[in-house]
């Protein structure tokens, strides 16, 4: 018995010892993305993205001489998963985190990472996130505000619609970026016929399409994502509804194409450019990297640009010359001239908003590529 | 009039989706007294079996005929699927309390739905565009070709199953088990086979349901088999279980108000009021609209 007990005390310690050396010898970043679910594509497009520069760092020696340990969670894009994963990544030990795709998983994480001092980088464009005051977290991609400007402005000023309606999901992510559009849509002098709202993933959109039609619109923006907006633009053109069809940028998805089928000819997504269209050397080196890796291109921009998140706290760190969470926050938040970045240059406001934006519009062909319309 | 007349085509196409599904409980359940769970997540298999079919097989031909040979081959592919699944999951409970068979439904219906996500990933996949997209302007109503085939197709494999129920000596055998089992093992009815031919034509019209959700809606998931699932329960509850006519019925009347709810109240309480109008049924008239008109179950 109390051999027994010896040997378990003995097994702890040695359990503890070779913990306390692995975390010692190492970096941890998190990732929390949808790895399984309706953005399986986008959230796998995210790990393989941090798994990718994580190599490459550590083949050149590492981040101040620490070799980058790459830890993954599953937030499968729903705000349930997305808390557990917060909890247990902190548990874990991770310095920073990168993701989600989604905002509603990314502000359900945020609090946790917040009190734990964990640095937290994800290209969720809600307004809300960078709202609550958190110094840990950081926006990689531009927010609501900067695209719901931009398609105000294009719809309105550009186009000259006369009758736009607005459609979104419920969550936060889409129901913001609706939100601020029609704001700014009126705000310019449009006129909003409707703004309605859909169940994420329910297929059929027929009865609010339908009284849609009786509207007349001559623009619809749809600012949820792609699994949804392929469906409504196929039912759309079913139903006969003429007006041109816009997708916010969570449309930017092969899938979109593929789920609208023949009736994706036509509609328009509003986005920052695609991987391939990025002009950089420093983007162009990345993504034939992750070509040869992975065997495809990046699923979109939003990968990317979680990639230059975890690029610019990784800076942050090697000219602080520590791993302190807040300094380089602080650093990133004080950035005199911005850094060179994949997706252009990066520079974060006080609030850790990405400052800047670059918007382009682009227009389905027969052939289901893209073509720019309109370039900000 | 114009949008009441195009939610009546929405919810007839929906409502003709739910019934080729809700028969598939009504009938497991008139002969052998049983909610099968799992058809829900028989129909979604059946979706992917079908796109399978379609890449594996067919070698992406999308002609008249490689289209009904992908619907014969997803018939077959789940009426065999249904016959293992009573063979392994309900004949052995058979004689056990009918909780424990629930159970087991419940139990297979996972079983599937994590098959599936582990077969074909747990990504939502996109289902090809094998009806054209042509649709007909009729005053404001808007119909689609899909629409129509969706509609037709499912009215004679109704009418089909109905005639096959109400006019055969097989038919007779089915009507025979669902009143009472021993009495019609006594008239020389083989119950087993009964059974399993229930399965095969309950999973294949589910097949039918499922390529349907693939054509119409065209984007799949591992886990929709639930929600078509508890709609078609749903609907064969408000036609009343154990009936093949209620279970059309109900199937077009459940799409109907769908329809009509998320389009002149909201979509996003459609789901809510469809439960609302179970729990009413169930309280005002528990046996469903064509319950107890007709005395004999099937």
């Amino acid at each position: 018995m109390k051999k027994t007990f010896r040997n378990i005390v003995l097994t702890l310690c040695t359990i503890s010892l070779m913990a306390g050396l692995a975390w010692a010898g190492t970096l941890k970043v998190g990732v929390q993305a949808p790895i399984t679910g309706s953005y399986a594509n986008e959230g796998q497009g995210i790990e393989n993205g941090v798994r990718l520069l994580a190599s490459q760092i550590n083949a050149k020696g590492g981040v101040l001489g620490q070799q980058i340990e790459v830890i993954a969670c599953d937030d499968q894009g729903t705000a349930m998963a997305a808390a557990i994963c917060a909890k247990d990544l902190v548990n874990k030990g991770v310095k920073m985190v990168i993701g989600s795709y989604t905002s509603t998983c990314a502000e359900a994480a945020q609090k946790t990472y917040f009190k734990a001092g964990v640095l937290q980088t994800s290209d969720g464009t809600a307004d809300s996130l960078t709202e609550k005051g958190y110094w840990t977290f950081l926006r990689n991609s531009f927010p609501n505000s900067a695209e719901a400007e931009f398609v105000a402005n294009y719809l309105v000023n550009v186009k000259k619609y006369k009758r736009i309606v607005v459609i979104s999901d419920f969550s936060t992510y889409a129901d913001g970026l609706a939100n601020a559009t029609e704001a700014a849509i009126k705000k310019l002098g449009g006129n909003v016929v409707s703004r309605d709202k859909i169940k994420a993933d329910s297929q059929n959109f027929t009865p609010v399409l339908t009284n849609i039609k009786s509207k007349k619109p001559d623009a619809i923006f749809s600012a949820g994502y792609y699994s949804d907006g392929g469906l409504l633009r196929a039912q759309q053109v079913a139903l006969g509804i003429k007006a041109d069809f816009y997708g916010g940028d969570a449309n930017d998805n092969p899938d979109f194409a593929k789920l609208a089928g023949s009736a994706a000819t036509g509609a328009f997504i509003i986005n920052v450019p695609e991987p391939a269209a990025l002009p950089t050397p420093i983007a162009k080196s990345f993504i034939a990297d992750y070509q040869q890796k992975y065997g495809e291109m990046p699923p979109s921009i939003w990968g990317l640009m979680n990639i230059d998140g975890m690029r610019a706290i990784i800076h942050a760190m090697e000219q602080n010359g520590n791993f302190d969470t807040k300094k380089a926050a602080d650093y990133l938040h004080n950035l005199s001239t911005p850094l060179e970045g994949i997706t252009g240059s990066i520079a974060f406001a006080k609030d850790g908003n990405r400052i800047g934006g670059a918007y382009v519009v682009k227009k389905i062909q027969k052939d289901g590529s893209y073509y720019n319309e309109y370039v900000q | 009039m114009d949008i009441f007349l195009q939610q009546l085509a929405n919810g007839l196409t929906i409502g003709s989706m739910f019934a080729l599904v809700a028969l598939g409980y009504t009938m497991v359940y008139g002969v052998m007294k049983l909610i099968n769970f799992a058809h829900g997540d028989m129909v979604a298999a059946s979706a992917f079996v079908g796109l399978t079919i379609y890449t594996q097989v067919m070698g992406q031909a999308t002609s008249l005929a490689a289209v009904i040979i992908i619907f014969l081959l997803s018939a077959l592919v789940m009426a065999c699927v249904g016959v293992i699944l009573e063979r392994v999951a309900y004949r052995p409970l058979r004689e056990a309390p009918r909780l424990s068979a629930v159970v087991s439904a419940l139990g297979a219906s996972l079983v599937i739905q994590n098959g599936i996500m582990l077969i074909w990933g747990p990504r939502m996949r996109i289902f090809p565009e094998l009806v054209p997209q042509v649709y007909w302007d009729l005053g404001g109503v808007v119909i689609s070709l899909i629409q129509v085939i969706i509609l037709a197709l499912s009215l004679i494999l109704m009418v089909a199953l109905y005639l096959f129920v109400e006019k055969t000596r097989m038919g007779a055998a089915i009507r025979a088990s669902s009143i009472d089992q021993d009495a019609a093992r006594l008239m020389g009815i083989n119950v087993n086979s009964v059974i399993a031919l229930i399965f095969i034509i309950g999973s294949s019209l589910g097949a039918v349901g499922g390529l349907f959700i693939g054509l119409y809606y065209r984007g799949i998931t591992f886990n929709m088999g639930w929600q078509y699932g508890l709609y078609a329960f749903i609907a064969a509850i408000l036609g009343g279980i154990g009936n093949i006519p209620g279970a059309m019925l109900g199937g077009m009347l459940l799409g109907l108000f769908n329809a009509f709810i998320a389009g002149y109240v909201s979509s996003t309480w459609a789901d809510a009021f469809t439960f609302i109008l179970l729990i009413l049924i169930l309280i005002v008239r528990p046996t469903g609209i064509l319950g107890e008109r007709v005395a004999e179950k099937v």
